[in-house]
This record gives structure tokens, C-alpha cells and sequence, in this order.
């Protein structure tokens, strides 16, 4: 009885907006297709790849896939020989990758600071340092692995004080070293200006009140600037830190030239996974172990922004 | 008052010093994009014996060289230009449709399940998926859309950073234009195309060019998912591991210098609005 009361009272109410509600699904409805394709039905292959292992051939040619948890049980293995591993190799890699976007966070936001206090020139760094943000990759690490090879601009400079450039990207034990150097490089970009622009939504007067009291510039910047726009610094470091796993660099335009980008010295965790979709020779291993990674981030994720947001000082503006 | 002059004093002497370690830091940029626009213009000989000199003939031809010569899998320039043009401009033009198709509905409408759609597009933002890449490959191939333009159907995504742009624009924006509309007489979708879309239409462009920009630098997707359809990005990388010896850097470097100059020319004619956008675009979570 309380059912059909409640269809009826549906009904009437989607009689009344009829057009509405046609309009409002009618506009959803392709989106809402895509996204259920292309985001849950995705991720949801991953999860189901992430539990099936390569059986054998069908007859008519098509590739069988069993459940099985072997992928798990290999990856976990890999947790045994981390020394040799390409997986752990890669995550360690990854690791070093994060902790320069870490450390590139408090670089970034000197230079923002520095350009915000209008800084000789400052309108013009600020163009310039953005620019490899729009630039193609391509175009700088072409330049970039010419600009570091043996007999290229900085050898001859090196030469000049009787030293030689050593095979930066070659070597193993500098090759990371030297592509997040590039990433470094090339990535003050976007966040300086995110830190800019939340730096001149601070109020004059209350920059004018710290600076008629005499406080130095130091001061300023950690007791002002830093708070008012936590914001937008939290942010940042919020989405540096859950995106940990994905932390790479452009890895595969430095491939050439003598450097293999399948060696597990320079790989990293995403990019690992892409290269073996790429070679095409086993899509479920890195299905699962894209997967295990996701499922680690996801509480990282609510337990960052928890902290952050606890930490958050209030300020308004 | 002593102590202020001290603390000015100090901060022109820090200015100093960050001022000198910014200025080497521009002039490495500026060498770098000057020595490649240099070698871009010197012979492939003269590129192996003088890397750092000015090109003793400058080839300014090597720019129309590029366009007969730079192949990626038998693809030419011309070819790459335009699959550029779709992937970036197709692409970005589909996600910011999506985007005000949804982000309209949802700020503008009260319906049964705007909250559920609202949460799903906040949530997916804030999951980092690592390497979905074998999963969408495996599924892109047995949709068919797998190395062809069809799978441009991927970029008409209704939710992300667009998403969040533009819902918080329509927010904003008066309901009264629309009640206008509906006492002449108009429709919901009529109201939606006439009066509220156009007003969005500086938000949409900024978020078309910056995902256009984005688009068109990306080279990891055309190079796994577009292999016969290589834009400027992915088939320069492949015209580079082609010539797997004796690399003809100089023409290399035409190509690459023609690949970046639409988005130069773009950053140029709406710096402010690309900045801005960019850095907004960072903040997606």
C-alpha cells in the first residue's frame, strides 16, 4: 500500500517535471554511458585482469584466461629478491621521484615568493619558467640529452678545467639521477604560478601592516604568506603525495642514443606498467600490480586529506 | 626604524642572491631553446663537428626538408600535423561538451540523483589510479577503438577538472537569464543552447585551450593507442628511434621547433588565460 503511494506520488511529481527530467537525463545520458565504460568499466577490468592468468590458446585462435591469484603470488615473490626485481627497482625509482616533487614544493614556492615580491625582471622569469610547462617534452629532452652528452655544451665546458662529462644517462647508477634532474629543470611551471596567483589574493594591507612593523622578509613569509595561502599549498602537497605510485617522469623520450628504457635502473612503477602494455606480452601481470597499488593509495589518500584539513590553518580572507 | 633598514638591507642582499641563481637558471632555458633552434638550422655534418658554434651556412630549408624527410611509420609531417589537429582539438572540444553538458544539469537542476553524480565526480578526482594502461588496452581493442579516431570517444568525459570548472561557474551564474527564457516560451534545452551556454563560452575556452595545449604535447597514449595515426609529439619519438644510427638531429630539431610553434603562438595570443588555467588545471583534486 506504502509502495504504491510512493510510486504514485513519483509518478505525479516526474508527470509535473516531465520536460525537465527529460532534459536533465537526456544530458546526462551520454556522459553517464562514457564514464561507466571508460572509468568503472576500466577499472573494474583491472580488477578482474588483476585475478586471471594466461591459460593456453583456444582453438579458434582466441587467448584463455583462468582465475587464479598466480599474478599476486608473483608479484609478492618479487618482494623476496628486491635487488634484482624490475617491479622493486621500479618502486624505488618511483620513490626518488616523489621525493623531488616533494622537495621541488618548497623550491617552487621560494621562487613564487621571490617573484611575487617583484623580483628585478620577475615578469619575465615568470614567463619563461612556465614555458617548458607548454613546450612539448620532445623539443627539452632532445635538447637536454644533447646538452649532457660527451662533446656537447657542457663537456666542452667541463673541458675546459680538465674534466670530461661521464655518460650520465647510460650509467646506471646516474641515469634516474639525471632524468629527474631534467624534471626538476623543467618543472617550476605550474605550481609557481598557482603560488603566485594565491599570493596576490593576500590583502595589501595586511602585507603593509608587517612590513610598517618591520618584519623581515623571512617572517613574513612563514608567519603570512605561508598561512594564507595553505590552501593552496596543501593542496599541492596533498596531490603530490596521493599520487605516489604514479610518480615518473618522461622516461620514454630519453629512449635512443644508447639508452634502453626497459633497463630497471631507470624504470618506475607507472611506467614499468606502461611498457608492458606497450610489448603487449603479459597485460594481467601489470593489471594486478596497478591494481594492489591503487587499493594502497586509496586510505593514503582520505588519511592525507585528513591530516592536511586537521592541520588547516583557518584563515579568512 | 634601524631595524627596518636592516631587514630591507637583508632581503636586497637575499634579492640579490636569488636574483643571480634565477637569472642562470633563465639563461639555461633560454640556451637551451636557442642551441635547438640553432641546430635546427646547420647541416647534419656541421651538427657533429660544431654542436655549440653558430651553423656556418644556415639551412634554413631544413624546415621544408623536415616536412619531405621527418617520417614516424611511413607517416609524413603533413600527416602527423593532422592527427595533432583532431586528437587535440577533437579531443579537448568532446571532454569541455561533456564537461557543460553535466556541470549545467548538476549546478542548475534539482533532480533524483544530482548528489550521486556530484560525489562520483568529486571521488574519481581524488582516486589516483595507477597504470590502468593494460586494462584500457585490452578494452579499447575489443571495442573497436583501439589505433583509430573513435577513440576520441575517451576524451568525452563528463567529469574531471572541466567538471569542476564549469560547475562552479554555473553556480554562479543568474537563474533569472533562464527564467527569462522560459516565459518566451522556450524549452529547457533551448534555454541551455541560447541564453546560459554562451555565457560559459570564455570558461569553455580557456579549459579547450589548455586541454588542446595538453592534448597536443601528450605522447604516451597516441604512442600505445594511435600507433597508425602518430600525431607531432609520438611520431617525432619514433622518427628519432627509427634512425636508430646516425639520428639527423638538425632536421629533428625543424620538426620539433614546427611542432611547438602553434602552441606558441597560442600562449602568446592568451598567455594570461593559459597560465592561469594551467595552474588551476594542476589543482584537480
Amino acid at each position: 500500500m506504502e509502495a504504491n503511494l510512493k510510486k504514485e506520488n513519483f509518478l505525479k511529481i516526474f508527470r509535473k517535471n516531465k520536460d525537465k527530467y527529460l532534459f536533465v537525463y537526456g544530458m546526462l545520458l551520454l556522459p553517464v554511458i562514457q564514464f561507466c565504460i571508460f572509468y568503472i568499466g576500466i577499472n573494474f577490468n583491472s580488477i578482474v585482469m588483476a585475478f586471471k592468468e594466461f591459460a593456453g590458446y583456444a582453438e579458434g585462435g582466441g587467448e584463455i584466461f583462468r582465475w587464479s591469484l598466480e599474478n599476486f603470488r608473483r608479484f609478492f615473490g618479487e618482494w623476496a629478491h628486491p635487488e634484482t626485481s624490475a617491479v622493486m627497482s621500479a618502486l624505488r625509482n618511483t620513490f626518488k621521484y616523489f621525493t623531488a616533487g616533494v622537495c621541488m614544493v618548497p623550491a617552487t614556492f621560494l621562487v613564487a615568493y621571490f617573484l611575487f615580491k617583484r623580483i628585478p625582471g620577475y615578469k619575465f622569469f615568470r614567463v619563461l619558467f612556465f614555458l617548458p610547462s607548454i613546450v612539448s617534452a620532445m623539443l627539452f629532452v632532445t635538447t637536454y640529452k644533447n646538452l649532457i652528452s660527451y662533446g656537447g655544451p657542457i663537456d666542452m665546458l667541463l673541458a675546459l678545467v680538465g674534466y670530461r662529462i661521464p655518460p650520465l644517462l647510460t650509467d646506471n647508477a646516474t641515469a634516474t639521477g639525471t632524468i629527474i634532474a631534467f624534471t626538476i629543470w623543467t618543472g617550476f611551471g605550474v605550481n609557481m604560478i598557482l603560488y603566485q596567483s594565491a599570493m596576490s589574493r593576500i590583502p595589501g594591507e595586511v602585507l603593509e601592516a608587517g612590513q610598517l612593523d618591520g618584519v623581515p622578509w623571512y617572517r613574513e613569509l612563514f608567519s603570512i604568506i605561508i598561512p594564507m595561502v595553505w590552501p593552496t599549498l596543501s593542496t599541492t602537497l596533498i596531490l603530490l603525495i596521493t599520487s605516489l605510485f604514479n610518480s615518473s617522469g618522461p622516461i620514454l623520450l630519453f629512449q635512443g642514443s644508447g639508452v634502453e628504457v626497459d633497463n630497471p635502473a631507470i624504470t618506475t612503477t607507472a611506467f614499468w606498467i606502461y611498457r608492458q602494455t606497450f610489448k603487449g606480452a603479459d597485460l594481467n601481470y601489470p593489471a594486478a600490480i596497478g591494481m594492489f597499488y591503487t587499493l594502497v593509495s586509496i586510505p593514503i589518500v582520505f588519511l592525507v586529506r585528513y591530516l592536511f584539513n586537521k592541520i588547516d590553518p583557518d584563515v579568512e580572507y | 626604524m634601524k631595524k627596518s633598514k636592516k631587514t630591507r638591507g637583508g632581503l636586497h642582499l637575499f634579492q640579490v642572491v636569488v636574483f643571480i641563481l634565477l637569472a642562470f637558471y633563465a639563461f639555461t632555458l633560454i640556451y637551451a631553446m636557442g642551441w635547438a633552434v640553432l641546430s635546427s638550422l646547420k647541416t647534419q655534418m656541421e651538427f657533429s663537428t660544431n654542436l655549440v658554434g653558430l651553423p656556418k651556412e644556415w639551412k634554413f630549408d631544413n624546415y621544408l626538408q623536415a616536412f619531405r624527410s621527418v617520417q614516424a611509420g611511413g607517416h609524413n609531417m603533413f600527416e602527423m600535423f593532422f592527427n595533432s589537429i583532431w586528437y587535440s582539438c577533437g579531443g579537448a572540444l568532446l571532454g569541455v561538451i561533456a564537461s557543460a553538458m553535466v556541470a549545467y544539469v548538476v549546478a542548475k537542476y534539482e533532480f533524483p540523483g544530482r548528489g550521486l553524480v556530484y560525489a562520483v565526480a568529486l571521488v574519481t578526482m581524488m582516486i589516483p589510479v595507477v597504470g590502468s594502461f593494460p586494462s584500457q588496452y585490452r578494452m579499447y581493442s575489443q571495442l573497436g577503438i583501439l589505433d583509430s579516431p573513435l577513440l576520441l570517444v575517451t576524451k568525452f568525459s563528463g567529469f574531471g577538472f572541466n567538471f569542476v570548472m564549469l560547475h562552479s561557474f554555473f553556480k554562479t551564474l543568474s537563474w533569472t537569464y533562464a527564467e527569462a527564457g522560459f516565459i518566451d516560451g522556450a524549452s529547457h534545452l533551448k534555454v541551455f543552447l541560447k541564453v546560459m551556454l554562451p555565457q560559459a563560452l570564455p570558461v569553455m575556452g580557456s579549459l579547450f585551450l589548455v586541454a588542446t595545449v595538453q592534448l597536443w604535447n601528450e605522447y604516451m597514449e597516441p604512442n600505445l593507442f594511435l600507433q597508425s595515426h602518430p600525431t607531432l609529439s609520438s611520431g617525432l619519438y619514433i622518427f628519432q628511434l627509427e634512425m636508430t644510427r646516425g639520428t639527423n638531429y638538425p632536421l629533428l630539431f625543424a620538426g620539433l621547433i614546427v611542432s611547438v610553434i602553434p602552441v606558441i603562438i597560442l600562449f602568446a595570443k592568451f598567455q594570461n588565460t593559459m597560465m592561469e588555467s594551467m595552474s588551476m588545471g594542476g589543482l584537480k583534486g
